[in-house]
């Protein structure tokens, strides 16, 4: 039944988009021209149904490996140089002592950035500058990109992957995110995030079809190698033994044993080519477009995602087949945007519907094969740290607060800024302990929800002049109301596919919303400063220092007091509803929702409530980051700010109060920033290399986070028998039928 | 009035019918077994009354037609379950699982805990905790306890909710015979004390001693019900199932 939707769905695409063919030349000639764009799709979404099936991840990081293998390839093919990844180099903590203690002209050798594979005596002009170094022949590029995409494949399966193959699925979702910031934070160090000019690497004539429908050649190419390879992986996983066994090893383990393979064999293959058939494509659909970014391509995980769910993560037909209609409905959506009667903001077409299709189609197939309590035996619990009771709370953050106090009025502007960051960081982070910490409800759209908040408070401070309380209340209502929304599909989809939901969403919401004319403009909408009774406490009021230390300069040390207010009174309100009847059902809900209906819990209220309530905090948090910039722009709450702070968040200790203040202290222009940047001397640019390395390890060593760690080693400083909670054994032998 | 009734009760996996067509009563004052070999449907049963499954016939709660509310809604109305493999909540402490089941929560109720958290006597709970000899367990987590511990949380947590039927799904497995003996002496008690329970086991001699009628399910079909000794005489349930455990039984 589930696969006859699967492929009534994938027909009625088919469907749909011959229609529109039949149409009319020119919408035929659009549609047909986002068959290149489609093919990368295909590949990514193909690229994840091979993880999946060989190592059971759902990877968010593929558009991210296709963009990165596209950056390998084309610096090869600029000036022959093969970029490195940061290496750790020793010499350099050296190098930030030396400087600590004030030689600062002391320098020692550093690790390359490149690595010249070509001839260096050459030398071309290419996008105004000159380049040095001579490109690469095209096969040469082509072979080493490719082979360093293989051999990051296998890295990954090694380093992060095999350790978590028995790790719950956060842990998991985690480490692929972290993927996903690391692969991108290093093409943004090497490169920058502007886009860079490719040339053509397959033919580029035009070709022309019947009816009058004109196709460079490349894309007709695309198609081809994209149904070939689609042809290569059906006929491996249905006639071999090592697909057979792929497939039996994605059912149960034994499987692939029986067929005479390690699982874990099999997985490090799938790896490799997953990354490899990514990389490939990356290279090979960059020239459309005639330029490659860092986040286009990455971004394509969306719909790729979407085509490898209706597929249901198994039939590479229909994977590829979804895959190449979601791009052909792209180009559509585009060309009828030009339309009189298609959706305008300030003259101009709504964007972002073209990214609305996938997260629509996404949440159909999810919620229509969902069910609203899993079945028996469906293993689907995402097995969380330990939320503890927190003792000895009003000390703690009285002591805390004061001392946060003290420190915004002695401090320089920069470490009163970082904490003020850290401040409206530490509300984002208790957003998703609410929402992932108790009810175990992974969220990758907190920072787009916050967004929403920070927009509406904008929009609305500047139109109506509402007064200060009542705006950024007003703005985290409004983000609640989104948040139900788009928490909806939570009532009947769980675990990864919540965070495809969820992710998403966010993206959809980013580019539908924040990258709407109408709503940010093209700088991001403004915030007036936040005031009472005359008072003006926004950060960029000019105040008088009376202390020695403090240096009267921006930002205010009483915006910081004000986020430090509104930070102990969310703590506070979490703290709370951990001790209360409804705190205890959000956790009866995430370790158990069968259990939990059966004692008269209403799992989706408690899952609806918790949408809300994680909603409101997520748009508490945007007005104050909107108060912090006097702005909000699209950059600080997209898709993958969000993910960041998932990953903050649960870096920090994910299902505690505490495990947000650290995460608020994490997050990037966070004290850890400015600790890494003024003390270490690491350039502001790393900390995001820094939080995807972090938040891999984490996943791996230590799924309680940096709170729980602590916790632990506080508790069995005190001999306290909790210590161990976390690494009992689960299930003792209970019979089962 | 049966408190708690089916008529035609089916439910369908696939093809396989798991449940067929099986009529079922539980009286007050009752203590009703329900039997069967493994894969018989008993737990599907349970399954259905409760809410976990679709399934199609009627389920009457005190003459009120169930079948269509939600697993919440007939947990609330008073059907309380407890589960083969015990299902705790293993993020909460013992007496937090209790407290899961017998709290309600308002909305007004939220907003008030936010700013300071009220519990519910917990005495009620304590008491239950006693009676089930888990008094000192309450500060511990689930994973803490011994399995027999645990299945005893199940059934502590599902009084918890004050119901006013009780299904329990093999609540003595993995027990020995002694603690199971001990457990089906409470689990009569319970059911003197006003409780009427419909149990699910496969220690035959523990389920035909206390059981005042038993039902006996082979591949989803009933095929006798009565009480134990009728049972006990019954060509049909002997060749089926007791024909094998008898001799085990026999011999114990
Ligand atoms: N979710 C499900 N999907 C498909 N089949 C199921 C499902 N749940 C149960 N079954 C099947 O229904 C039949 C009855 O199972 P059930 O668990 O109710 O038996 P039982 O009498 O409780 O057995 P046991 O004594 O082993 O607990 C079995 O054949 C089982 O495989
Ligand atoms: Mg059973």
């Amino acid at each position: 039944m589930p696969r006859k939707i699967a492929v009534l769905g994938a027909a009625l695409l088919g469907i749909v988009l011959l229609g529109v063919i039949l149409i009319s030349a020119d919408q035929t000639q659009a549609v047909v021209l986002g068959i290149g764009g489609g093919a990368l799709i295909a590949a990514i979404a193909l690229s994840v149904t091979l993880n999946y099936q060989g190592s059971g991840v759902v990877n968010f990081s593929a558009g991210a490996m296709a963009m990165y293998g596209g950056y390998i390839y084309y610096g090869l093919r600029t000036n022959g140089q093969l970029f490195l990844p940061p290496i750790p180099n020793p010499l350099s903590l050296i190098e930030g002592l030396a400087h600590l203690f004030g030689a600062s002209g002391f320098s020692l050798p550093k690790i390359p950035v490149f690595i010249q594979l070509a001839s260096s005596s050459g030398g071309h002009e290419a996008y105004g500058t000159i380049i040095k170094g001579a490109a690469m022949p095209i096969w040469e590029a082509l072979i080493i990109a490719l082979a360093e995409c293989a051999l990051m494949g296998l890295l990954f399966h090694l380093l992060i992957f095999r350790p978590l193959r028995k790790a719950p699925v956060l842990a998991r979702v985690v480490a692929s995110v972290g993927l996903f910031i690391i692969l991108q934070a290093i093409v943004v160090l090497r490169y920058t995030s502007s886009a860079q000019a490719v040339g053509p690497i397959l033919p580029q004539h035009p070709v022309a079809l019947p009816r009058g429908i004109r196709l460079p050649s490349d894309q007709i190419l695309l198609v081809g190698i994209v149904i070939v390879v689609t042809a290569v992986l059906w006929a491996v996983f249905k006639y071999t033994r090592f697909g057979l066994a792929t497939r039996a090893a994605s059912e149960n383990e034994k499987g692939a044993l029986v067929l005479g393979y390690s699982p874990d064999f099999l997985a490090g293959v799938n790896w490799v080519a997953s990354t490899v058939l990514a990389g490939l494509f990356g290279i090979l659909v960059a020239p459309i477009n005639q330029s490659i970014d860092p986040y286009t391509i990455t971004l394509l995980i969306v719909p790729a995602l979407a085509a490898a769910l209706l597929a249901r993560f198994r039939s590479f037909w229909i994977t590829m087949f979804a895959g190449l209609g979601l791009g052909m409905m792209s180009a559509w959506i585009q060309l009828i945007s030009n339309k009189s009667w298609f959706p305008k903001a300030q003259g101009s077409a709504l964007p972002g519907l073209t990214d609305t299709i996938p997260f629509i189609l996404i949440i159909l197939v999810l919620v229509f094969r969902g069910k609203s309590l899993p079945t028996r035996g469906a293993i689907e619990t995402i097995k969380l740290p330990f939320a503890p009771r927190t003792k000895r709370v009003l000390p703690a953050s009285l002591g805390l607060a004061a001392a946060t106090f003290v420190l915004l009025f002695i401090v320089t502007p920069g470490w009163r800024l970082a904490i003020v960051n850290s401040l409206v960081g530490a509300v984002i982070c208790l957003s998703l302990v609410v929402l992932t910490g108790y009810v175990g409800q992974i969220s990758l759209m907190q920072m787009a929800l916050a967004g929403i908040s920070g927009f509406t408070l904008s929009k609305i401070a500047d139109a109506y002049h509402i007064p200060f309380p009542i705006g950024p209340l007003l703005g985290a209502c409004v983000a609640v109301g989104v948040g139900l929304l788009a928490g909806f599909p939570a009532l009947r989809v769980r675990g990864v596919n919540l965070a495809v939901v969820t992710f998403a969403a966010a993206v959809t919401i980013q580019d539908l919303i924040f990258g709407n004319p109408a709503w940010s403009g093209f700088k991001g909408a403004s915030v007036a400063p936040p005031q009472i009774f005359g008072l003006n406490f926004g950060p960029n009021e000019p105040w008088t220092k009376f202390f020695s230390g403090g240096q009267g300069l921006l930002p205010n040390p009483w915006f910081g007091v004000f986020c430090l207010i509104v930070v102990l009174l969310l703590i506070w309100g979490v703290v709370n509803i951990r001790r209360s009847r409804v705190g205890r059902q959000m956790l009866a809900v995430r370790s158990n929702e069968r259990a939990a209906a059966a004692a008269g819990v209403s799992v989706s209220k408690t899952k609806i409530l918790a949408f809300g309530v994680a909603a409101f905090i997520a748009g508490i948090g945007g007005a104050l980051s909107g108060y912090r910039f006097g702005s909000v722009s699209s950059q600080y709450f997209g898709a993958v700010p969000s993910m960041l702070f998932l990953a903050f968040a649960y870096l920090g200790g994910i299902s505690s109060v505490s495990g947000a203040v650290v995460g608020g202290l994490i997050v990037s222009g966070g004290i850890s920033s400015i600790v890494l940047t003024s003390w270490l001397h690491v350039s502001d640019q790393y900390t995001l290399l820094l939080a995807g390395i972090g938040l891999i390890t984490m996943a791996i060593f230590n799924p309680q986070g940096v709170a729980g760690a602590f916790r632990t080693a506080y508790e069995s400083f005190r001999g306290n028998r909790t210590e161990s909670l976390a690494h009992l054994p689960l299930e003792m032998s209970e019979s089962k039928s | 009035m049966a408190v708690l009734s089916t008529k035609g009760l089916t439910v369908t996996f696939g093809g396989n019918r798991a449940v067929n067509a099986l009529d079922l009563k539980v009286e007050p004052g009752q203590l009703v077994g329900l039997i069967g070999p493994n894969g018989a449907g008993k737990t599907t049963t349970i399954d259905a009354i409760t809410g976990f499954v679709p399934s199609q016939g009627r389920i009457e709660f005190k003459g009120e037609e169930i079948g269509s509310l939600s697993s919440t809604a007939r947990a609330r109305k008073g059907v309380g379950r407890t589960w083969q493999s015990s299902e705790l909540f293993d993020d909460l402490t013992v007496l937090e699982n209790l407290q899961v089941a017998s709290e309600s929560v308002s909305v007004g109720g939220f907003l008030r805990d936010l700013v300071r958290p009220r519990n519910d006597d917990i005495d009620a709970l304590i008491s239950i905790l006693d009676s089930l000899d888990l008094g000192g367990t309450q500060g511990q987590l689930p994973t803490e306890l011994s399995h027999g511990q645990r299945k005893l949380v199940g059934v502590a947590r599902a009084l918890a909710a004050k119901p006013a039927v009780l299904c329990m799904d093999e609540p003595a497995a993995g027990l020995d015979t002694e603690e199971s003996q001990e457990l089906g002496k409470r689990i009569r008690a319970l059911v003197d004390g006003g409780l009427p329970t419909l149990l699910i086991d496969h220690d035959m001699g523990l389920v035909l001693t206390i059981c005042d009628y038993l039902y006996v399910l082979d591949f989803g079909q009933l095929i006798a019900e009565g009480t134990p000794a009728e049972i006990r005489a019954d060509e049909k349930v002997i060749t089926a199932y007791l024909g094998q455990s008898a001799s085990t039984e026999a011999g114990a």
